[in-house]
């Protein structure tokens, strides 16, 4: 699992993940993403190149929305494969974290 | 199918699931599943293992579980054994589980159970004379017919 980002308009920060997001992968990205959910107030997680997601990878990604969402700011979650989506609405995270497979929608719903 | 192959004996530790994924793609790739279904089998074994590890035995190395595959009655089998205290992983599911209002409302942790009976074929515990055994299923994909 490798973890990168790269600065958007209207201080959006979007972080791509790739890779297994699994318990390894979780454990992997886990500080990254807490850093991220401390300084910056827009999160886009590009989900494009996830191949696989378990408890522990929701784990890493809920946690961070929620610190993002207490300091006033806003997470999208974009571009997941089918197999992640459905973990992901398994878990009901789709209700309170929303879901994009267009990116200049993405952007809007932070903005 | 009774081979060395079909049974994976493992420790206790969450590291032990990297010798898992491998083990579970090349069974599905024999028995012809399908990319999304080597998905499930990999969430439902990786949150079994992880639930047995982390509750069962509490985070302490040192203590086994084996994992057997077999295929009969049009299903591939896995079959989890431990010899944590009795822990049955389906009795916390929540009937009355509501959905979160808010970001904030939503537990980060705690899904493995859910995502387990969402992606199994079926699911089975028993408790043994001194071991839990969770037997998961999923239904072989159908040979077509003009082939």
């Amino acid at each position: 699992m490798t973890i990168s980002t790269e600065s958007m308009d209207g201080e959006i920060t979007r972080v791509l993940l790739d890779g297994r997001l699994d318990i390894q992968g979780a454990a992997t990205i886990d500080l990254r993403m807490n850093v991220l959910a401390g300084s910056c107030k827009f999160l886009l997680v590009d989900l494009c190149n996830v191949s696989f997601l378990g408890s522990m990878g929701l784990r890493s990604l809920v946690l961070p929305a929620q610190a993002v969402h207490r300091r006033g700011g806003k997470v999208a979650l974009f571009g997941p494969p089918p197999m992640v989506e459905e973990v992901l609405k398994a878990s009901n995270i789709d209700k309170v974290i929303p879901i994009f497979h267009d990116l200049d929608s993405a952007v809007a719903s932070l903005c | 199918m009774h081979d060395a192959q079909d049974r994976l004996e493992l420790d206790s530790r969450l590291t032990e699931l990297s010798r898992v994924q491998p083990w579970i793609e090349a069974l599905a790739n024999q028995n012809g599943f399908s990319e999304d279904a080597l998905f499930a089998m990999q969430l439902c074994i990786e949150e079994a293992l992880a639930n047995v590890i982390l509750h069962g035995y509490r985070g302490e190395p040192g203590h086994p579980i084996v994992i057997e595959a077999s295929v009969s009655a049009g299903s591939l089998w896995f079959v989890m054994d431990d010899q944590a205290g009795p822990f049955s992983p389906l009795e916390p599911l929540p009937n009355n589980w509501t959905e979160p209002a808010t970001l904030e409302s939503i537990e980060p942790g705690g899904h493995g159970i859910r995502l387990l009976a969402r992606f199994a074929g079926s699911l089975t515990y028993e408790r043994l004379s001194d071991s839990n055994r969770l037997t998961i299923g999923f239904p072989l994909p159908c040979k077509d017919a003009s082939s």
